[in-house]
């Protein structure tokens, strides 16, 4: 399990990954490549995902989502320290608020 | 920059456009629709300001209320939004354009919707503050704008382009480059028969990280005539309170009787510093962070984890930030692990930056 700011990378076992996600389509690269797995709307700051691969949104615009690295890739954002993934299914996870009555979502 | 960046700043843009550029696109628009030209383009300073005009204020240098004829926003926005929709919804079938959807417009307005509703509000409350009916003409009219620098996503979504490539100098086009040419340079605008109202862009808008309407020391959006709504992180605020938090007191938060804007107050004020100030200890701390509880009376406990941002600032030092999770939690650890969704026990990240 991996952690970068606001955003969480959970490895999930192949036998974990759901049946629909094998054939899922992507979601689309950013312009430099990378997939965008949270951004920021005031400084455009990025937590991405830089290596060969699928994002495969699940439900709603803050995810969940699954990420599928074969082989491997690096989380990278402006203001925080890169991380390496080895290769493999992950799911990744915005961070959350509470706050009486729902949640909102963290935007660090 | 990329056709997102470019469609987000087009949301997000303040500042007067190029009313010229504005006004050939709103013709276009007219034309695009096999419509005449409207014989009159009328500007306002904002949404309210239109509103007003279209409610019998007459503008300056016009004697009579604007003799605007029927609404034509179905024929110049609905029906080519709708008819760009049906083609590429036939073209990808009914998963393609839903995916299409999602990697195009829906992150934008996911964050667009919210302000368009909330202007939608701020002008039936600056109208019609407790009259049914006079709410109910408000709110209709709201209805026959055209979002233009708001329609943003939609305008991404459906690819504007394709249709001036393929056919720039007949007038029988699909419409949407007209819509996308009124949206980089205006705000909402209102086509009628004979009439075009035309609304400038906003003069500020204060948005945080996940783009909702959020400053502590004035409007988060305001218009030139000033019009302006308040909000903290997309919490709508009066005015006046905002004024009240410079001076505000531990005190002052414990007797509002409000629990949203108290909630603003807590934060605001930091939740730090009214720890420090009430004295409070922390209930639990453990290597993922510390757990407060504040006591409130007649609303349920604030319970929050501060936790340590693993990447040191430029300066050396680590940012401390403060989030709230339910009041039910019991350690440090089970309230990080609830922010991300999970239980305690398998919280345990293997490396955090």
């Amino acid at each position: 399990m991996y952690r970068q700011g606001d955003v969480l990378i959970v490895p999930l076992a192949e036998h974990a990954v759901p049946e629909s996600a094998h054939d899922a389509v992507s979601e689309p690269r950013d312009g430099r490549g990378r997939f965008v797995l949270a951004l920021g709307e005031v400084t455009g700051h990025a937590h991405a995902v830089v290596g060969p691969g699928r994002l495969i949104r699940e439900a709603g615009v803050f995810g969940p989502m699954l990420l599928h690295v074969p082989e491997g890739a690096r989380v990278v954002h402006e203001e925080h320290a890169a991380i390496s993934l080895p290769k493999g299914w992950y799911r990744v996870v915005r961070q959350r608020e509470y706050v009486p009555g729902s949640v909102r979502i963290v935007a660090d | 920059m990329t056709e997102e960046t470019n469609w987000r700043a087009v949301a997000a843009a303040t500042g007067t456009g190029e009313r010229a550029g504005a006004e050939a696109g709103v013709r276009l628009a007219y034309r695009r629709a096999g419509l005449d030209e409207p014989e009159m383009i009328v500007w306002a300073r904002s949404p309210l300001e239109a509103v007003r005009l279209l409610s019998g204020d007459v503008p300056e240098g016009v004697t009579t209320p604007l003799p605007t004829g029927a609404s034509v926003r179905d024929a110049l926005r609905n029906r080519p939004l709708a008819a760009a929709r049906e083609r590429l919804h036939s073209g990808l079938g009914p998963a393609g354009w839903s995916g299409h959807w999602r990697a195009t417009g829906e992150n934008l307005w996911e964050t667009t919707r919210p302000l368009v509703d909330r202007v939608r509000t701020g002008v039936v409350e600056a109208l019609a503050p407790s009259d049914r009916e006079e709410e109910t003409r408000i709110r209709l009219l709201l209805l026959d704008a055209v979002l233009g620098q708001h329609d943003a996503a939609w305008l991404y979504a459906l690819d504007t382009d394709t249709d001036a490539d393929a056919d720039t100098a007949s007038d029988a086009g699909s419409g949407l480059d007209a819509l996308a040419e009124v949206a980089r340079t205006a705000g909402w605008w209102w086509p009628y028969e004979n009439v075009a109202v035309l609304t400038e862009r906003p003069t500020e808008l204060h948005r945080d990280e996940a783009g909702r309407l959020d400053r502590g020391d004035g409007p988060a959006l305001a218009y030139a005539d000033g019009f302006a709504l308040h909000a903290w992180r997309g919490l709508p605020v009066p005015a006046e309170f905002l004024d009240r938090l410079g001076a505000l007191t531990p005190e002052q938060i414990r007797q509002e009787e409000n629990a949203e804007l108290r909630r603003v107050m807590l934060e605001f004020y930091g939740y730090e510093r009214y720890l420090e100030e009430s004295g409070a200890k922390p209930v639990d701390r453990d290597e993922t962070g510390v757990l407060w509880r504040i006591e409130l009376s007649g609303d349920e406990d604030v319970v929050m984890v501060e936790v340590v941002n693993s990447t040191p600032e430029p300066d050396g030092t680590s940012r401390t930030y403060w989030l709230r999770v339910p009041p039910t939690t019991r350690t440090a650890r089970e309230g990080v692990a609830w922010t991300f969704g999970l239980d305690a026990e398998v919280y345990e990240p293997l490396k955090q930056t």
